[in-house]
């Protein structure tokens, strides 16, 4: 998905599909899933065959790679899907879930496709949202990364945020609810 | 200044029909700062180039220079990142990260938190725990760059790194791997990257040495002056993708078409 997003900063921002798909001869099964992601997330809008950049979109791609983290996580969580996984989660009496549980929310919450849950799983480790112990194949809490000193080596310098050079706001974006240490998924639902 | 220096480097391997020579005369420099792309046809020796760079196998004649230090065994200060990813498939993304410098004997400490801060870096907080086959094409890549990377090295070496990728993912990661090389603070200070895809050279390189067909020579270096992001679609783009297909089509055609006899090496 970050990819495409990619692509159409390229063509400024805005640009048909089909020319986007042309750009790099990518066949429909390879634009549509990631265009379906950006659009889920309201990183785009895509209209009359031409996709635009949302306000968001445009915030994304020029973020470092770690702040994109930051952003994604923030728009997974309001999709029903990862909601309703880190509320389950959090429910769970040890914070765990295993592969049936798991496999029965998303049952519930989406259509089933191929490969679909591992994907899921990439998208909620991507976002630390949660995380997957493929040993005891559970789904477990986020462990935020209590790692801070080199954060502000984490992000490049941002074109056109000449401004901000200061250690402290290069450092790992801290959501609110990852201030409180780890195990503090519960309080991201 | 320059970083790497190779000096009228020749290779060719003893084969049992006689000996094949798979590269000659090739001189260039890597300079501080520089994003050097390095394309060719299939067999013209780009990865065999590669591979003498960071001293995994010798010139048969010329020299190669890393920080005016003559290249003889593997160099401290390069590190590659490779097509197939080649990471271990039992060990997990932060071992997999962790490989290099524990074999550098770092203690446990340091090593823990180099290990964090390249995971961090490349986006695989997250993923610290996945084994390989956990992962996707794209992911799998941002491992051997994390573990490339952890040991800090003065230059990537980057042996068709975004081949093995479906197109979009392959566009995102090359867009990342800019931000990383543009980033003061994070090494690596110059990559060398050797691809066949004449746009992805264009796309990132500040400059390009073309290759001929084996045995590979240097047809020329090509400087790139375009800003970034570059458009592909772009007039000067399309300029200079078409100079180098010529530059290709038109030079040395030395090898036959139905080649020399043996396999290509690189």
């Amino acid at each position: 998905m970050l990819g495409l997003l990619v692509l159409l900063n390229d063509h400024k921002g805005s640009e048909d599909v089909a020319r986007l798909a042309d750009d790099l001869d990518l066949e429909i099964d390879e634009i549509f899933p990631a265009l379906e992601y950006a659009e889920l997330l309201q990183f785009v809008k895509v209209t009359d065959g031409r996709a635009t950049f949302t306000d968001l979109g445009k915030k994304l791609v020029a973020a470092s790679i770690r702040e994109r983290k930051t952003i994604v996580r923030e728009q997974l969580k309001k999709t029903p899907l990862f909601r309703t996984i880190v509320r389950a989660l959090e429910a769970s009496p040890e914070h765990r879930l295993t592969d049936e549980e798991f496999g029965h929310i998303v049952a519930f919450t989406t259509a089933r496709t191929d490969g679909g849950e591992q994907n899921i799983v990439n998208w909620g480790r991507y976002a630390d949202l949660f995380r997957y112990d493929s040993d005891e194949h559970v789904i477990c809490p986020a462990r935020r990364s209590s790692y801070q000193k080199g954060g502000s080596r984490g992000s490049p310098p941002t074109p056109g945020a000449p401004g901000e050079p200061a250690p402290a706001a290069r450092t790992k974006p801290t959501p609110p609810e990852t201030a409180q240490g780890p195990g503090t998924v519960s309080a991201v639902a | 200044m320059a970083i790497i220096r190779v000096d009228r480097v020749d290779k060719s391997f003893p084969t049992r029909h006689g000996t094949i020579s798979i590269m000659q005369d090739i001189s260039f420099q890597v300079k501080d700062a520089d994003f050097l792309a390095i394309v060719g046809p299939s067999g013209c020796g780009k990865s065999t180039l590669l591979r003498l760079i960071q001293g995994l196998d010798h010139p048969t004649s010329g020299t190669i220079t890393f920080r005016d230090q003559k290249v003889d065994g593997v160099a401290k200060g390069m590190a590659m990142v490779f097509q197939s990813f080649a990471l271990f498939p039992w060990l997990t993304v932060s071992e997999n990260v962790a490989f290099g410098l524990e074999a550098l004997g770092w203690d446990p400490e340091r090593i823990a938190s180099q290990v964090e801060r390249y995971i961090n870096v490349t986006g695989l907080d997250g993923f610290e725990e996945a084994y390989p086959r956990e992962l996707s094409g794209g992911m799998r890549q941002r491992v051997g760059l994390a573990r490339a990377l952890a040991v800090e090295p003065t230059v990537l070496l980057m042996d068709e790194p975004f081949s093995a990728l479906d197109a979009l993912t392959a566009e995102g990661l090359r867009e990342e791997v800019l931000q990383l090389w543009r980033d003061p603070q994070l090494p690596p200070e110059a990559v060398v990257l050797v691809t066949h895809n004449i746009e992805e050279a264009i796309q990132l390189a500040d400059r390009v040495v073309v290759l001929s067909r084996r045995p590979g020579h240097i047809l020329a270096e090509v400087p790139v002056d375009l800003p970034r992001p570059r458009d592909r679609k772009s007039g000067p783009f399309y300029e200079l993708t078409d100079r180098v297909f010529s530059l290709i089509t038109e030079g040395g055609a030395v090898a036959s078409p139905l080649g020399s006899g043996t396999p290509p090496a690189g």
